[in-house]
């Protein structure tokens, strides 16, 4: 076997600008492996964090049928009990009792149709970014009444600013019609601009007198530990719970376009993948076939000399483990610095106009940012090494077969 | 070699004629499900030279006058509440002007607060804050103080003649809830440009008088959504007038709406005053 394996190095540097070339090929297939899927990583984690951070939270709980009629008639409940269990629960990192109903918005000549959003300020800090995006003015306070926070663009549509009163207008749940004067405390941006448009938050209290809803709740929002584990953590919640009363769904059950568009995304990035893989392992193949075809003198050679063909297969085979090892752990070295760097640092797109747009469809901050999972580089990595080992059965299944006279009178 | 060529050719035309016929089968199943009249009921047909326009501009005309002032209570009916809710209100409307003004009278709540419609705005003044909140067309389809009836149904922003195209069904000669008396089943669908959601509105409309007595409701994809029914049929001078409609929306299980008209005045005398923001902002108590 140490003979195998020197041979093979020596083979390695017969031709190092071969090697080079091959070792180069599988550095960039690794890394651009490693790059591709922890940007994607990145960015949907971004996105999914910022839309669930000002929609739903990572899991939602609902009365039956919220998510088909998102209307008052649908309620739910928060009571002591569900409120310890959540408390409780290691897995949920903050909850946040919700009231949203349509409601007219009106200054001057100026009315807008808004989600209201009614919420207790001091609990949304745990589940949701709203609070941290107020630009101007403050975000509602527990003791305050009759305040409302809404987007930058709304506002502007309404013409109002910070210190302005407001009449919010709608239809409460006990069908009377429900007004009342807000005064606006403060003005939030929101990236999404439907939401920037369209949403006006009020606090919880204020929202269940307004719309006369009672104790009653649209949704409770909870943000979990760990974002991917939110469809384990909706399924847990939702066997203690009772189905007449709460509903547990992951936010892929409450936004079914946006987890169809990481879907999607997804789907993409692997098929670039697979082709990404392909290629690497003709090259590979290609390489090692080479090599085998060009030394079918010397194999002949050491055949007679009484090698065994076994021997033969091993060299082979160590030379393109270690042409593939080496870029494994090359390209490993160049991406995850990159990604970890991308992580910790992500870049700015928000002077790219088209990036900006294409952003908002989804409702994220423009930023390129990676994140790097565990899994990432070893799935990367095993791809690579399980192609390169694959490749190179044939051209050492060659390399071995074959008599060494008839190999010498070939040439 | 001839004879195996003819088998095929054969064959060939078996299957042909198999497949057209059972295209024909389907096609004609498919025909029959979809050229069955929307009413279900079967319906009479009418004579060749009935028009339709005119008997929709009957109907119109034996619910509204070119000045029409009601007086009216409607029941909301809801699983949410425990007892209906009663809203009554008086409207003024001058049709040709489209301008109409709506005044809720009870519940203490809501008293005063008005509707004003100076087409194509739609105003509404709310005394107890004493603001006025202009109501944007796309709110048209908005509930009208928690019932079935949306905005546009109030203050008609959109024209039964103008904005709908007609065609007689037939003759339904025992329409449900009034079987003695035959009715023109009308289909108004929307025009092109019209403010209207609805996919098309199927209309009963009594043949010696022109009383609308049912008004079927789809949406763009030929659901169902609401029915209105008219009853309740009194003489006001010349006119047949239902008192009583009822609204009874099908997507919403328990609820429905009732306005029950207290008195109707045709060709009224309002003072054109009525129609103002100034007189919007009055709220008489």
């Amino acid at each position: 076997m140490r003979l195998e394996w020197r041979l093979a190095w020596r083979n390695v540097w017969r031709n190092p600008r071969r090697t080079g070339l091959t070792v180069a090929a599988t550095v960039f297939a690794v890394a651009l492996l490693v790059m591709a899927s922890a940007l994607s990583t990145g960015m949907w984690d971004k996105i999914i964090d910022d839309t669930v951070g000002m929609a739903s939270g990572h899991v939602t709980l609902t009365g039956p049928n919220y998510l088909e009629d998102r209307t008052l008639e649908q309620f739910t409940y928060l009571d002591a009990t569900l409120q310890a269990r959540l408390e409780e629960n290691p897995a949920v990192a903050g909850f946040a009792p919700r009231v949203n109903a349509f409601g007219l918005l009106s200054q001057g000549d100026v009315t807008r149709g808004v989600m209201v959003m009614g919420l207790d300020p001091q609990r949304e800090s745990t589940v949701s970014t709203l609070p941290g995006r107020v630009r101007s003015g403050r975000f509602l306070e527990a003791k305050g009444s009759n305040e409302i926070v809404l987007g930058e663009r709304l506002a502007q549509i309404l013409s109002v600013g910070v210190g302005d009163e407001l009449l919010l207008y709608s239809v409460a749940y006990s069908l009377e019609s429900a007004y009342d004067l807000f005064r606006v405390v403060g003005l939030m941006r929101l990236p999404n601009p439907d939401l920037d448009r369209g949403l006006a938050l009020i606090s919880l209290a204020d929202a269940q007198a307004f719309f006369v809803y009672g104790d009653r709740l649209s949704e409770i929002a909870i943000r979990a530990q760990d974002a991917g584990a939110s469809s384990s953590l909706a399924e847990e919640l939702g066997l203690s719970l009772d189905p007449k009363r709460v509903e547990a769904h992951p936010w892929q059950e409450v936004m079914p376009d946006l987890a169809q568009s990481v879907i999607l995304d997804k789907a993409g990035m692997y098929g670039m993948i697979g082709i990404l893989v392909v290629v690497v392992s003709f090259g590979i193949f290609n390489t090692i076939l080479m090599a085998v075809l060009e030394r079918k003198r010397e194999f002949g050679v050491v055949l007679a000399l009484g090698l065994r063909p076994g021997a033969i297969f091993r060299i082979v085979y160590i030379e393109s483990i270690l042409l593939a090892g080496v870029g494994l752990v090359l390209g490993l070295l160049v991406a995850i610095p990159l990604a970890l760097y991308l992580q910790t640092h992500p870049i700015s797109l928000a002077n790219n106009e088209e990036m900006v747009a294409a952003f908002e469809i989804v409702g994220a901050e423009p930023l390129l940012s990676a994140k790097l999972v565990a899994s990432n580089p070893l799935f990367s990595g095993l791809t690579i090494l399980v192609v390169a080992l694959v490749a190179a059965l044939y051209p050492a299944l060659r390399a071995s077969r074959g008599k060494p006279v008839d190999v010498l009178r070939s040439i | 070699m001839h004879r195996a060529s003819h088998r095929t050719l054969i064959d060939i035309a078996y299957i042909t004629m198999a497949y057209i016929t059972m295209a024909c089968i389907t096609m004609a199943c498919i025909a029959l499900t979809l050229g069955s009249p929307a009413a279900g009921a079967e319906l009479l047909a009418a004579p060749p030279d009935s028009d339709a326009r005119e008997i929709a501009r009957r109907a119109e005309d034996s619910l509204r006058s070119e000045r029409t002032v009601i007086d009216a209570a409607m029941t909301v009916v809801s699983p949410r509440l425990s007892a209906p809710r009663i809203v009554r209100f008086q409207s003024w409307e001058e049709r040709d002007t489209k301008r109409s003004m709506v005044r809720i009278q009870s519940p203490a709540k809501d008293a005063g607060t008005g509707f004003l419609k100076l087409h194509p705005n739609l105003w509404m003044f709310i005394p107890r804050v004493e603001r006025t909140i202009r109501i944007p067309p796309s709110m048209m389809l908005q509930s009208w103080m928690g019932s079935d009836m949306t905005n546009d149904d109030l203050v008609k922003e959109s024209s039964t003649l103008d904005d709908y195209t007609h065609r007689l069904l037939g003759i339904d000669p025992a329409p449900e809830g009034n079987p003695d008396l035959a009715a023109y089943v009308v289909e108004y669908i929307p025009n092109e440009d019209a403010p209207v959601v609805w996919g098309k509105i199927v209309t009963w409309i009594e043949q010696e008088h022109g009383t609308p007595l049912r008004q079927d409701f789809y949406d763009e994809d030929g659901e169902l959504l609401r029915q209105m029914r008219f009853s309740d049929i009194r003489a006001v001078g010349e006119r047949k007038v239902p008192h009583l409609w009822s609204m009874v929306p099908l997507n919403k299980e328990g609820h429905s709406t009732t306005i029950k008209i207290q008195t109707i005045v045709f060709d009224a005398e309002i003072d054109p005053s009525v129609f103002t923001k100034r007189n919007l902002r009055q709220a008489r108590r």
